[in-house]
Parts: structure tokens; C-alpha cells; sequence
């Protein structure tokens, strides 16, 4: 903060209180930042609020009193609980199935290039198919239960983890590989002490990435035929034109995406401690 | 256990050893047949212009590469491919990034299934040997140039190969970093006599190293010259070049490497 001599104290005092409107707007400050969003969000809900009713239609679009009130609602229904966990279920399931999958079968084409060429364009022209298209076929051959879900979810996942794992440990350095090879290091010894090293920083973006797809995953599966979860709740609540049940639900998702991506960062940061903060580890961007 | 000094010295021998490269329309001439030996316990260097072959005469002598013609022997026994015997230092650290020093430093005895504890107290004395105590912690990116590259140096000589091949293991460094890592390769070097293979392209460090200097012509790489260095050890690197013997030879080899940069740039590198 820059600091003025002044020959009178009001001179100080004006020189001081000057700066001071400035810091508010400093974008280093946590804590002008964080003052700042909280103020955002104020006057955003404050609007929303006060304009409900008279710049629009609440039937249309509810006002935040009335999620508040609706929350009330939820968190006493046991109904809601046995959605959130159905949801939760398939969401575990999916991502970790897909995970899964996508690491392994990642190793194994990486390992075994012949049969990797074979794939390249088979899983290329998989992994265009628009997975919303296949939805309706996946509840033919599922069924309407949890497992079409979570193979929806799986799908999404397994690609991105896939391509990522596939191109860390093709992307390995080879001069890292010959330092094994030349102490005398086993071509085991070279796979698992520089090739899944290198690659556990895509596979974990990987991971990171396909996160929020695997929520889709399950609440687009939940849309089509369900009769529990969150996603059949949002539904049943936006075709009998309860806005606020509607809303409601929609937020608890982003929150809950937010929660898990929190953490997903949480394990990320602990695990990459060895990257240099400014270096990114690449992705594949994934279609949906 | 620790301290004890590589007792075995072994002698390597290159028999006529040539490499060619099939490049699209022709054959590339990278190494012409060289026959050369090195006495067990000898210090040698390889001088000569960019893109002569030095590299390529080291990743055959470490089995990485293997040759067109010609055998690599290690006290009279064949090796093909890679071996244990034979350490190799590269100009680049290729330290792994996700290990911490001690770790990388490690690796060779990981590698070779020694127990953890003795793992960790063996890194430590060699990093305390060459000035890195209490960066054992450290990742790679934290530490400067100089320091990755004694962790490469050290991760070599922690197991103890008879024979150690460097390939510009100073390149990068600035020049006062450059002599306290010689002057330090040096002292480790004159305890424990391994047999030294070093590439470099800087004359003062090559004489003021070896035993034995070695030139060699712009490609196809061959041996043209050999000095044997009479400077008695331990020497003083910080004042080798005020020494009669050091610019004697100096002059007479920088003499002939003039004629072989030349002729490398008249070839058009």
C-alpha cells in the first residue's frame, strides 16, 4: 500500500482513505475476492427475490424463499434420501466401473501395440457415437433399473480415462526408460517404475475430467425410464410444474459435483506433489 | 560397506566396432571400425567435433545401441546389450520428477531389491559427498542445473558399476559450476578407480581429466590421435592450465581438433 507524507492531518487522512476504496477491488486480496463473490451472490438472489412476482412469473421461476422453504420440505422426506441414494449408488458404480475399465484396457493397448492399431479406429468410432443416442437402447438391454445407468455413466467415463491413460504412457520420456534398462532394471521394473509414474498424473486428469460426465451420465439414464433418483425427482417435479422442487434439484446436483470435484483436487494436489505448480498435465477432451 | 571403494577394476575393449544408419536412400557412416582398449582403473576422454560419433560410441559401448560390426569386450568377455557392469551418465540428468532426490539416488539399488533402510542410508552418504545433505526431500524441479546433475552423477556411482561411461555430463552447466564438478568427479574418481569413458567437447576439461586423451575426426567418426596426460594426481583442477605439461598438450591437440571442426563444417554441420 502506497503511503503519503502530507503536511496537515487531513491531508493524511484523505491520502490514506483513498488507497483504501482500491484495495477493495485488489484481485490479490482473498479476502476483496471473496468480499466481492459474497456480494455478487447477494445482489444476484436479492434480485431474483425482490423481482419475483413483478419483473417475472414465479410459477415460472420460483424465488429463493421458496427453495428454502422446499429444502425444508426435502430434508424430511424420506423419499429424498432414498433418491439421493440411488443417485449416489449409480454415480459410485459408473465412475468406478468405467474408471476401471478405462485404465486397464489404457495399460493394455499401450503395452500391446499390434493390438492397439487394430482397435485405434474401432474405439475412435465408439467414442463418437453420441451417447445420448444410444440411451434407449441401453434401457432395452439393461433394463430400467440402476444398471443402465451406470453403464451410460461408464461409457462416458471410460473413454476419457482411456485416451489418458493411453497417451501417458505412450507419452513416457525414453531416456527415463533407459536409465532403468542400463542398472540393469527388468522391462517389469521399467513399466512400473517410470511408465505408471508418468502416466498417473493423465490418468488422474482423466479422472478428474470425466467426473461431472458420469453425474450426466446417471441423471440422463434417470430421465429417460426410472422410477427412483435424483434425476427422476428434478423430472417428476418439472413436468407437474413445481418449479421450486425443480430448482431445488438442480442446485443440490451442482453442489454435489462441487463436493466431488473439491476432492478429486484434494487427492490430485497430494498425489502430483512432484509437478511443478505452473505445468499441466494434458487431457483429451471428451464428447458427450 | 558404505565407503568401500569399487576394488574391481575392469578392463574394456572395443574390437573393430563400427555403426551405420539406414537413412531412406542411403547408408550413414556414424562410426568407422574402432579398436580401442581401456586398462582397468584408466580415465579416458573422447574429443572431437559435434556429430562425430562420441555419442554414438558410447550407447554402443552401453549396450543400449548395438553395433553394425566390431565386439565390446569387459575383461576379455563379450557383453551384449546392456549390463550392469556399466554405468552410464548422460548429459541430460534425466532425473525421474516424481521421485525425490534421495529416491532417484536410490533407484539402482531398488532396482536390485536392496532393503529400504539400507537403501536410504547409502543415497545420503553419496549425497553428502558431493554437497547435497538435506536435499534428499527435494524434487527435482526444486533443485538448480548443478545439483540435478551431481543427483545423476551419484546415482550412478552409488552402485558401484567397475565401468562408467559420461557423455557431456558438464554440457550444460555454467563454467564455475562445470570446474567444482570436475574437481569433484576427480577426488571421488581417484578413490575409487573405476574405468572412465568421457565425452566432452571442451579441450581443457578432456586434458585436464584423463589419463589419456583420445580425438576424433568429423564423421564418419574415427580415433586420429592419442595423449597420454603426464600430470601426476591428485591434481589441482582450479590451476591445471598454469601447468607446462597441460599446455603443452593443449596446444598440440587443439591443433588438429581445429582441422577436424573444420572439416565437420565444410560437410556442412
Amino acid at each position: 500500500m502506497p503511503t503519503r507524507s502530507g503536511v496537515d492531518g487531513l491531508a493524511v487522512e484523505r491520502a490514506a482513505g483513498r488507497p483504501g476504496v482500491r484495495w477493495l477491488f485488489d484481485a490479490d486480496r482473498p479476502w476483496a475476492v471473496n468480499g466481492g463473490r459474497v456480494a455478487a451472490l447477494l445482489v444476484l438472489f436479492g434480485l431474483w427475490e425482490l423481482g419475483a412476482g413483478r419483473l417475472f412469473d414465479i410459477f415460472y421461476f420460483s424465488k429463493p424463499s421458496l427453495i428454502v422453504a422446499q429444502v425444508g420440505k426435502e430434508v424430511v422426506d424420506p423419499s429424498f434420501y432414498r433418491d439421493l441414494g440411488v443417485t449416489s449408488l449409480e454415480l459410485i458404480l459408473g465412475y468406478a466401473s468405467g474408471g476401471a475399465a478405462g485404465i486397464a484396457l489404457g495399460i493394455l493397448l499401450a503395452r500391446w501395440r499390434y493390438v492397439a492399431k487394430i482397435c485405434d479406429p474401432f474405439l475412435l468410432a465408439l467414442n463418437s457415437v453420441p451417447r445420448i443416442a444410444v440411451a434407449p437402447m441401453l434401457i432395452v438391454w439393461f433394463g430400467i433399473g440402476i444398471a443402465s445407468k451406470v453403464f451410460l455413466a461408464a461409457t462416458l467415463v471410460f473413454f476419457i480415462t482411456f485416451f489418458n491413460t493411453l497417451s501417458g504412457i505412450r507419452g513416457v520420456d525414453k531416456a527415463l526408460c533407459d536409465v532403468v534398462r542400463v542398472q540393469g532394471g527388468s522391462e517389469w521394473q521399467i513399466f512400473t517404475k517410470v511408465m505408471l509414474p508418468h502416466a498417473s498424473a493423465w490418468i488422474l486428469t482423466g479422472l478428474k475430467m470425466s467426473l461431472p460426465f458420469a453425474l450426466v451420465g446417471v441423471i440422463l439414464g434417470e430421465f429417460l425410464v426410472s422410477s427412483k433418483g435424483l434425476g427422476f425427482r428434478l423430472n417428476s417435479y418439472a413436468t407437474s410444474y413445481n418449479t421450486s422442487g425443480a430448482i431445488t434439484m438442480i442446485l443440490l446436483m451442482m453442489l454435489l459435483m462441487m463436493a466431488l470435484t473439491a476432492v478429486a483436487d484434494l487427492v490430485d494436489a497430494r498425489v502430483m506433489r512432484w509437478r511443478p505448480s505452473d505445468r499441466e498435465a494434458g487431457g483429451v477432451a471428451p464428447k458427450a | 560397506m558404505i565407503a568401500a571403494p569399487s576394488a574391481e577394476r575392469a578392463q574394456l575393449a572395443l574390437d573393430g566396432v563400427a555403426k551405420r544408419f539406414q537413412a531412406r536412400d542411403r547408408v550413414v557412416h556414424a562410426l568407422e571400425a574402432t579398436t580401442l582398449t581401456v586398462a582397468g582403473g584408466e580415465f579416458v576422454t573422447l574429443v572431437g567435433p559435434s556429430g562425430c560419433g562420441k555419442s554414438t560410441l558410447l550407447n554402443i559401448i552401453s549396450g543400449l545401441t548395438p553395433a553394425s560390426e566390431g565386439s565390446v569386450r569387459l575383461d576379455g568377455r563379450a557383453i551384449a546389450g546392456v549390463s550392469r557392469r556399466v554405468g552410464y551418465i548422460t548429459q541430460q540428468d534425466n532425473l525421474f520428477p516424481w521421485r525425490t532426490l534421495r529416491d532417484n539416488v536410490a533407484l539402482p539399488l531398488e532396482l536390485a531389491r536392496v532393503a529400504p533402510g539400507e537403501r536410504r542410508d547409502r543415497a545420503d552418504h553419496w549425497l553428502a559427498r558431493v554437497g547435497l545433505e538435506g536435499f534428499g526431500d527435494a524434487y527435482p524441479h526444486e533443485l538448480s542445473g548443478g545439483m540435478r546433475q551431481r543427483g545423476s552423477i551419484v546415482r550412478t556411482l552409488i552402485y558401484e558399476p567397475p565401468v562408467i561411461l559420461m557423455d557431456e555430463p558438464f554440457g550444460p552447466l555454467d563454467a564455475q559450476t562445470r570446474i567444482v564438478l570436475q574437481d569433484m568427479l576427480l577426488s571421488i574418481w581417484e578413490g575409487a578407480r573405476s574405468t572412465i569413458v568421457f565425452v566432452t567437447h571442451d579441450l581443457t576439461e578432456a586434458v585436464a581429466l584423463a589419463d589419456r586423451v583420445l580425438l576424433m575426426s568429423a564423421r564418419p567418426g574415427r580415433i586420429v590421435r592419442a595423449d597420454r596426460v603426464d600430470i601426476p594426481r591428485p591434481r589441482n583442477i582450479f590451476q591445471i592450465h598454469e601447468d607446462p605439461e597441460f599446455r603443452r598438450l593443449y596446444t598440440e591437440i587443439w591443433h588438429d581438433l581445429r582441422l577436424q571442426v573444420q572439416d565437420a563444417n565444410t560437410l556442412g554441420r
